[in-house]
């Protein structure tokens, strides 16, 4: 609250009414940008599962519920009706056999056991990083989410090597006499790599809140005379719960839609919906992928829906001062005999070898020829494509710069959008969780589907006045990400902002602060930590994003780092070998953790 | 760096640009049923053979930009895309071939042509049978012309890679869908039956139909081998055998390199990629089943829509002579598609054509492949 308040000079007043109107602008630019990027292009692609020949109809829909294969047991519901009643009295008197629901019902099944270890393997990492002090936590803290950044197939690499027959941790096992863990191509593998991937959003987003909760109120708890625990369940608690469950809700969403994850280590056995849309899509029976993407889309956005009331029902904790201060993580001999401690010590143990195992196996296979000899070769290979000549060929350098560019601009821009919608948010009012839900839709529909609607539109363009008018390029890219990674923003800041005690920005306001004024130098301030959180996943989300960006690169030229591991994967100048894909994996995982380390460390100056 | 050098010496045997001399047969000159092409008569001459149709006027030396649409890994440095452009380019200085890669393929151009968006590539490089099956489902207005009979060469096309009953898509390579497999850990089954015993439980890895161009290959040659009624049983038995359907074919092969299964779809020029000084060629056995590969063609085929066609007939033309064919082959590790084309010693002596290749036509696979692929996959779903 620099300013003086109560300024009359024309200056004064012009300023006052740009800050009135920057929240309300912003929301509508923000819409604006969801409808171009977003919603026209989806809903080009969903309206063919309810329109046929320019009809409303429930046909599509009515004829993938009632079909066995994709809902099983709830298929009669849609089929006949009228047999439910009977069909369920001869369950009952068969003594309630196993049900099974289909496509969907498996793609629920490992969506829960998913989110399920992703929270149990991602809260213990929030207790750490929000609790302890210890060298190296922040950077630590920055590169929880690497995994977000990793293609699936060099996370296929990551896994085979590490969990493979043969793989170190078989090794080990072995070792140690506990026999081989065959755990390729199980459920199980399908979830732990879920949880590599989601596992490090339960903990940013559970750090991110922890780290706001008021030191003060803990201790007065304490001083009331509450056990730690009782301090802990009663302050504490409440205040992580709505990041712990909206981390909860992203990963089920996530994993609910994975999809190049399933196959490549799972295998078509274990497939999800999103493996038969993808399969509809490429066969181009694009009104049965609609159809697909239209139900898992209800399921997402429901689920976001119920989310958001019981989220916005919460009472006030009212938060916003001074954290509560971290322990030392190694004090002496009591760490050995703090349960504590060494409960976090068995956990970085499993997370070494669920989190970094991968990655390390992964980084080590770019250094390892076909005969399993120490080599350069893959790194030259990256080298020879930065010197090469040849017109096409794809080299690392303008990938990575590129990459960047792209990941900043998404950073800048999803920031704004985030925290406006988070605004509009936390204001409440009648309709707004639906609203809500529906500005959060980005995260709940199927990428395959933003990125054949994204095709329709943007890239084919339409014909005004004799004029055929696409929108591609670095613009349309950064837009794109920036659509996708806001969410992220949002679902990390409205938590945060909700739990600030509304007095602070109300105080402002009396004062004569201007909304923005007092949500700039009030409350943004206070919720530093939910912001750089957010601005970290934005940056990931674009770094890691490859549907849209290659669609909607120009030429050949707009490639990212991604893309150009993907196109690695297809260059047989090597031979039909991983290795200079696993070698631009690696550049990827190092330019990217050195964005992490960065973002946080300009970001943590406005932390408290 | 094996390879490499392979390559060099491969090239060296192909001296210059030879003009395609003596391949030239009249056969061209067929008069196709009422195709928009007018009938040719080739005649090649000296100065690059600057064939005219008939009813024409006589073009001059040719110019402009061709614009190829193809996969990724067609171009870049060292692959048969880029040997063709600097090839191409050399014979007729004032063209320019220029690539593009869109990342879903042809299926990009049909969604195009459905929604009136404008074309801008010439020629399509790698197209199969089951996409070309999936155009003309897809598409009622055509997508690319008929050329069989004005592209000299085509009819040099050997008989059983001819895909396309219309003339439009003309295959310039294939591939033989095999098994790959680890001697040291099992034998070659050699048959579709021997993948059903005990002794190869949990041995074998293949790719998703739905996909995967090799899985896809290996699901029909089983309904090949089995027959239309007999496939979904027998992959049933597959299933119960333990086979693993994974996505692809990287994801495939790198789990049978880390040794998760002894046996993998994979193609029968294996051995060109990983033979070479201290490489274990026991883990790199090519296996035919009941003697027989899975021919998978690359076609090519001109879009309707250009106004260059002319340039995409020369440039079809060029890719058939015998000299890209010879580079082709060993650039892009497939089997030449023109009859009598001699890729060198060292692709032949690494590279396993099957003794019986079979393949369904175009006509096999209309209205077929999506019914047998969905039914299939659902089965491995349930099963």
């Amino acid at each position: 609250m620099g300013r003086p308040v109560g300024q009359t000079d024309r200056l004064g007043v012009v300023v006052r009414a740009a800050e009135r109107l920057a929240l309300p602008a912003g929301l509508a630019l923000t819409l604006a940008v969801l409808a171009v990027v977003f919603y026209y292009p989806v809903g080009s692609v969903l309206v063919e599962s309810v329109v046929r020949a320019g009809r409303l109809t429930a046909g599509p829909l009515l004829s993938v519920l009632s079909d066995p294969f994709y809902t099983g047991a709830a298929s009669s519901l849609f089929a006949e009706p009228g047999s439910v009643p009977g069909g369920f009295v001869t369950w009952l008197r068969a003594g309630l056999p196993p049900v099974t629901f289909g496509l969907f019902g498996f793609t629920a099944y490992q969506a829960a056991l998913s989110t399920v270890a992703s929270v149990l393997l991602g809260s213990p990492g929030a207790y750490l990083l929000s609790r302890f002090e210890f060298r190296g936590r922040r950077t630590l803290r920055s590169l929880t989410i690497l995994p977000f950044v990793l293609p699936s197939i060099m996370v296929a690499v990551g896994f085979l090597a590490m969990f493979g027959r043969n793989g170190p941790l078989n090794t080990a096992l072995v070792t140690l006499g506990l026999g081989r863990l065959d755990l390729l191509f199980t459920l199980e593998v399908i979830v732990v790599a879920h949880a590599f991937y989601n596992a490090p959003l339960v903990t940013r987003l559970v750090t991110a809140a922890w780290e706001t909760v008021d030191a003060r109120r803990v201790e007065s708890a304490r001083a009331m005379g509450a056990t730690p625990f009782r301090a802990f369940r009663d302050v504490v608690l409440p205040q992580l719960l709505p990041s712990l469950l909206t981390a909860a809700l992203l990963t089920f969403v996530f994993t609910f839609m994975s999809f190049p994850i399933v196959l490549a280590l799972g295998g078509l056995r274990l497939a999800t919906v999103e493996v038969w849309l993808f399969a509809r899509v490429q066969n181009l029976e694009l009104a049965e992928a609609a159809t697909l993407a239209t139900l898992e889309t209800v399921v997402t956005l429901s689920l976001t829906y119920l989310y958001l009331r019981y989220e916005a029902r919460q009472v006030r904790a009212g938060s916003g001062g001074a954290p509560v201060p971290r322990r030392p993580l190694l004090d002496g001999l009591r760490t050995v005999r703090d349960p504590a401690r060494l409960g976090l010590l068995a956990y970085g143990l499993l997370a070494l070898v669920v989190f970094v195992g991968p990655m390390a196996s992964m980084v080590l296979a770019s250094v390892t020829g076909p005969d399993g000899s120490l080599t350069l070769e893959y790194y030259r290979f990256l080298v020879d494509q930065q010197v090469a000549e040849t017109a096409g060929t794809t080299r690392p350098l303008p990938a990575i710069l590129n990459s960047l560019l792209f990941g900043a601009g998404t950073l800048l821009l999803a920031l704004p959008l985030g925290v406006v919608v988070s605004v509009v948010a936390t204001r409440g009012g009648r309709g707004s969780r639906v609203a809500e839900a529906l500005l959060t839709a980005p995260l709940a529909v199927s990428g395959v589907v933003v990125g054949l609607g994204l095709l329709q539109t943007l890239v084919f363009g339409t014909t005004l006045f004799g004029h055929r008018l696409t929108a591609t390029g670095p613009v349309a890219i950064v837009l794109a990400h920036a659509v996708a990674a806001y969410p992220f923003v949002t679902r990390n800041v409205t938590p945060a902002l909700g739990g600030l005690d509304p007095r602070l920005s109300d105080a402002a306001r009396s004062l004569g602060a201007t909304r923005l004024r007092a949500l700039l130098d009030v409350e943004l301030p206070l919720v530093a930590a939910a912001l750089v959180a957010g601005a970290a996943f934005a940056f990931a989300i674009s770094v890691g994003e490859f549907d849209s960006t290659v669609l909607l690169a120009e030429g050949v030229d707009s490639y990212t780092m991604p893309v150009a591991l993907e196109r690695y994967i297809g260059n047989r100048s090597l031979g039909p070998n991983l290795g200079p894909a696993t070698a631009m994996g690696t550049v990827l995982l190092a330019v990217t953790a050195a964005s992490f380390v960065v973002i946080d460390r300009v970001g943590g100056r406005w932390e408290p | 760096m094996e390879r490499r050098e392979f390559l060099k010496r491969a090239g060296a045997g192909v001296g210059g640009l030879t003009l395609l001399a003596g391949c030239t047969g009249t056969g061209t000159d067929e008069t196709g049923g009422g195709t928009p092409t007018a009938t040719r008569s080739a005649t090649p001459d000296e100065g690059g053979r600057t064939a005219t149709p008939t009813g024409r006027p006589t073009t001059s030396a040719p110019s402009g930009t061709l614009n190829v649409a193809t996969y990724s890994s067609f171009t870049g440095e060292g692959t048969a895309g880029n040997w063709l452009k600097s090839a191409f380019e050399e014979r007729y200085p004032e063209v320019t071939v220029e690539f593009s890669t869109p990342e879903n393929g042809v299926n990009q151009f049909i969604q195009r042509k459905r929604q009136s968006a404008p074309i801008e590539a010439d020629l399509y490089v790698g197209l199969n049978t089951g996409e070309l099956v999936r155009v003309d489902e897809r598409l009622d207005e055509p997508l690319f012309a008929t050329v069989r009979d004005s592209v000299e060469g085509a009819d040099t096309v050997k008989e059983g890679l001819r895909i396309d009953p219309d003339g439009r898509a003309i295959p310039y390579d294939t591939g033989y869908i095999s098994l790959v497999y680890d001697e040291n850990e099992v034998e070659n089954p050699g048959t579709f039956d021997a993948l059903l015993e005990p002794r190869y439980e949990g041995d074998l890895i293949t790719q998703n139909a739905q996909q995967s161009d090799p899985g896809l290959a290996f699901l029909l040659w089983t309904i090949i081998a089995k027959g239309e009624d007999g496939y979904l049983d027998y992959w049933s038995a597959l299933a119960d055998n333990g086979v693993r359907v994974l996505s692809d074919w990287e994801p495939a092969y790198n789990a049978y390199l880390n040794g998760e299964a002894p046996m993998v779809v994979s193609y029968s020029t294996d051995q060109v990629y990983y033979h070479g000084e201290g490489v274990d060629m026991s883990r790199h056995q090519v296996g035919f089943l009941n003697d027989q590969g899975y021919a998978n063609p690359e076609a090519m085929a001109a879009f309707a829509d250009s106004d260059r066609t002319d340039l995409a007939r020369r440039f079809m033309e060029f890719v058939l002579t015998p000299e890209a064919q010879a580079e082709i082959a060993v650039r892009n590790v497939q089997f030449p598609a023109v009859e009598g084309v001699d890729p060198g010693e060292e692709f032949s002596k690494y590279a396993y054509e099957p003794p019986e290749p079979v393949t369904f036509t175009y006509d096999d696979l209309a209205g077929n492949v999506g019914t047998w692929v969905d039914q299939w996959a659902r089965q491995i779903v349930s099963g």
